[in-house]
């Protein structure tokens, strides 16, 4: 469903991304990892058309959303977290999911169908006992369960997450490793996981793309992915990746 | 509307808590606002009404300051264009109020669209720059166009809105009657477009833009939006403004009067709709009352301003909201 | 003026009168520089806009005024005077206000500045009336005739300061410690105050130099025209878009954005239209917004 071809971004001399092209089907969920800078959050910046490409190609569906507005972008179907996280700060939780589901079903939506929508998002991620409160009082970890919960209120087709698990201990890694899971095969959203945290990659992804240096230098099962050579050298100055 | 429960943060019972209080406490202001005419002086009755032109002007622009976070500062600019505009029409083409005042307010609305669309593309500081100057601009214009404005010496003359059947407008007390009702509509839709769902998304707008677009929303167009609406309302209390005072001087218009827009609905409580209009209504009639020190006025209200800012950012409502929490 | 007339020595082919204008302009965009120097250093470091210098303006003239008039200060002291109570309101505004509003976000600060600015303007008003003032300064009247241009010694003063000062300050930013830690601080606070920059005292001192700045060019231009209570309002907003036109933070853009919008509005008084002349500052900030945001010299 989202095609990416020969994708190229450059900051003056530091290429981020290098002719870069990969393919993610429906109901997949794909990983992408590599070291730190190897121009996996500029990629996604220039999925979501954060960031305009200098050359390349970005299809989803067959339609071309090159360098489109991030809100079109949105509309179409595709949703993402950011990798340092952004909430509205004085909405409380449940605000905060209903501007996604005001954005998904339009200004004159009924009432309590964008009420059933976004208590059912805050249901499936166990927000609704904060439903109430501020979100500039809660934990980091709440705040990314709401960036999430108003990203699904969306029903996106696809959703990118950029480091969701940063910061959690591992129990909480596998809760939403779990959570995805569930995420993809009941709702039938396709995933990319920008990631660090290895656990949930291997656990959860069912294909890796590895890039570094802005290149797509590896691409496979996980199982494929944690014996590639090229995979292990590029990790070697931060540590083996199956951890 | 969905409006769920804030209180979460330690509801203890003050003195606005109860919803009944407030209501009988509005009931009871628009009574003696309403009842006026009848046992004020023609004083007070003026005082009250520039007060209430300037109630109009405030929530208006509270919606584009406090619920979409953009700070502008040419209120002042839509409030003379609408001033001068149907004073225009109406004395030098002989148009009736009645038909100058939708025109008026449509081409206030009308130069918000042309200003606005490119305007409003540039972040916080230059935005708010841009729009300095236009105030600027346009008073330059007003003040140098003597042959359709009259310039420094001020347009005279103009008439109060023709009668409506047995109604007539002639006089101080039904020219405030007139401002009081529109002020009630104006605000009574305003406090519902805030309520609704295009003001949920405004508010998302103002605390975060680029999170706003992310989740699907053309925030550029809400914001376009939210400058029209601020304008078209601070046109139309200028449209008033011309037939009640009947007499237009530019430095009416000056910046000033966009600075004291900005700053009383700062110090009333951006983003809450009744703290500017209750921060309009106490500055007019302190600086009315304080009118026999004049330059003193300005500057204990100015420093009242500093205060608030510093110890109450949240101004006048924020002071309210925590009396209401005991 | 008849065209063949070739006044004066019959050196330059060059009309006298244009070149006069052309003086001028030069002299009025280089107090225009000054105080777009002062302002972009403080917007650049501290990301304030600092809408309270337009107060600062203000005061700072009326204090040379009352230092000149009342006290028979010479005006070349007049300056320096002025330009102390620039430093210590500015100093006094960071370090009473605005250090306790920035962690509330740019906004409050900026909200301060300009409650500020409303402040010294009645502080203005009250204190010594509406009515404009004359500042007589005895360089004014010393007429000078340097290559056909005729001008005052007082023009030549300014020319002299305003050089200088720039100078100073380029040569300063680019060499001393302090203007490496000032660039730094611009930059990237988080970064410099990791470095061990004390971020505080980098503050204080870019908004002494950027208060100084405002206040000297306050006092330059005084002479010229008048002294009034509202006499800060325009040169901010033109401060302002000198900044945008030069760059944000650069001080070169400053300087020459100022000399631009200085002959833009002496010639556009002089042959388009004198009513608008401060229409004109309008037009260049529409330009440079819609053609190139980042102005001259700035790099974002």
């Amino acid at each position: 469903m989202l095609k990416v071809t020969g994708l190229t971004k450059s900051f003056g001399k530091l290429i981020a991304v290098n002719d870069l092209s990969f393919t993610v089907n429906e109901g997949e969920r794909v990983a992408i990892i590599g070291p730190n800078g190897a121009g996996k959050t500029t990629t996604l910046n220039l999925i979501t058309g954060h960031l305009k490409p200098d050359k390349g190609v970005v299809e989803f569906y067959a339609k071309n959303i090159t360098g489109l507005k991030p809100y079109k972008i949105c509309r179409a179907g595709i949703g993402r977290t950011f990798q340092i996280v952004r909430a509205f700060p004085d909405f409380t939780v449940f605000e905060h999911v209903l501007v996604g589901a005001i954005s998904r079903y339009g200004l004159r939506a009924p009432t309590d169908l964008l009420k059933r929508q976004v208590e059912d998002v805050l249901e499936k991620l166990g927000l609704n006992a904060k439903k109430n409160t501020l979100v500039r009082n809660l934990t980091i970890v709440d705040k990314k369960r709401v960036e999430l919960a108003t990203a699904l209120a969306l029903k996106p087709k696809l959703l990118l997450l950029d480091e969701l698990m940063a910061g959690l201990n591992p129990a909480e890694v596998d809760e939403h490793v779990e959570l995805l899971r569930r995420i993809n095969e009941e709702d039938g959203i396709t995933l990319i996981i920008v990631e660090h945290v290895m656990r949930a990659v291997m656990k959860l992804c069912n294909r890796i793309i590895v890039m570094h240096y802005g290149k797509k230098i590896a691409e496979g099962t996980p199982a494929e992915i944690a014996t590639n050579k090229a995979v292990i050298e590029a990790y070697l100055g931060e540590g083996v990746p199956y951890a | 509307m969905l409006r769920n429960n804030r209180n979460n943060e330690h509801p203890e019972k003050g003195l606005f808590y109860s919803k009944t209080i407030r209501f009988l406490s509005i009931i009871i202001i628009l009574i003696i606002l309403a009842t006026l005419p009848l046992y004020a002086s023609s004083y007070v009755i003026f005082v009250t009404a520039i007060a209430l032109l300037y109630a109009m002007v405030v929530a208006g622009y509270d919606v584009l300051l406090g619920y979409t976070g953009q700070l502008s500062f040419c209120q002042g600019a839509f409030y003379g264009i609408g001033a001068y505009l149907s004073a225009i029409l109406t004395v030098k083409y002989g148009w009736s109020f009645w038909q100058a005042l939708p025109i008026s307010v449509l081409f206030v609305g009308l130069v918000s669209v042309i200003i606005g669309y490119p305007a409003l593309r540039l972040r916080g500081a230059y935005f708010a720059v841009t729009t300095f100057y236009l105030a600027h601009f346009v008073y330059l214009i007003l003040l140098n166009e003597v042959a359709i404005t009259g310039g420094p010496l001020g347009f005279r003359g103009i008439r109060p809105p023709e009668p409506i059947g047995p109604i007539s407008f002639e006089s101080i007390e039904s020219g405030y009657i007139l401002i009081l009702f529109s002020f009630i509509i104006v605000y009574f839709l305003l406090r519902k477009f805030v309520n609704s769902n295009v003001g949920i998304i405004l508010k998302s707008i103002a605390q975060d833009d680029i999170l706003a677009e992310s989740i699907g929303i053309n925030a550029a167009v809400y914001k376009l939006l939210a400058f029209v609406v601020s304008a078209i309302i601070a046109g139309y209390a200028g449209v008033l403004f011309a037939h009640f005072f009947r007499l237009l001087h530019p430095t009416t218009f000056s910046w000033f009067l966009s600075e004291m827009v900005v700053i009383i609905t700062l110090v009333g409580g951006a983003g809450t709709l009744i703290g500017p209009v209750l921060g309009a209504g106490i500055v007019i009639f302190i600086l009315e009352f304080l009118r026999f020190a004049p330059e003193v006025r300005y500057v204990g209200w100015a420093i009242a301003l500093i205060a608030v800012l510093m110890f109450e950012p949240k101004g006048l409502i924020g002071l309210i909201r925590r009396m209401r929490r005991g | 003026m008849d065209r063949d007339g070739r006044k004066g020595a019959g050196r330059s082919m060059i009309d006298p009168l244009v070149l006069t204008q052309l003086f001028n302009g030069l002299i009025l965009g280089l107090i225009y520089g000054l105080m777009a120097i002062g302002l972009t250093m403080i917007w650049s470091v501290t990301d304030l806009p600092d809408f309270s210098q337009g107060g600062i303006y203000i005061i700072s003239a009326y204090t040379a005024y009352w230092a000149i008039t009342l006290l028979k200060v010479p005006y070349f002291l007049a300056l320096p005077i002025g330009a102390l109570v620039g430093i210590l309101l500015s100093v006094a505004f960071e370090r009473i206000i605005y250090n306790r509003l920035r962690p509330s976000g740019v906004l409050s600060c900026l909200l301060a500045a300009i409650a500020l600015f409303f402040l010294l303007e009645n502080i203005a008003n009250a204190l010594w009336t509406p009515k404009a003032k004359i500042m007589s300064v005895p360089e004014t009247e010393i007429t000078l005739n340097v290559f056909g241009i005729v001008t005052s010694y007082h023009r030549i003063i300014i020319l002299a300061i305003s050089v200088s000062l720039f100078l100073f300050i380029h040569f300063f930013i680019k060499y001393t410690k302090i203007g490496m830690a000032m660039r730094a601080v611009a930059e990237d606070r988080e970064v410099a105050e990791l470095m061990g920059i004390d971020t505080s005292k980098i503050y204080i001192f870019t908004w002494a130099l950027g208060g100084a700045l405002t206040s000297i060019s306050a006092i330059l231009i005084s002479p010229l025209y008048a002294v009034w209570p509202g006499m800060g309002t325009l040169p901010l907003l033109k401060a302002l878009v000198v900044v945008i036109l030069g760059g944000f933070g650069s001080i070169i853009g400053a300087l020459i954005g100022g000399l631009i919008l200085g002959l833009v509005e002496t010639f556009g008084a002089v042959y388009v239209s004198a009513a608008y002349q401060h229409g004109f500052a309008f037009i260049i900030l529409l330009l440079v917004l819609s053609l190139r945001p980042r102005g001259l010299f700035g790099k974002r």
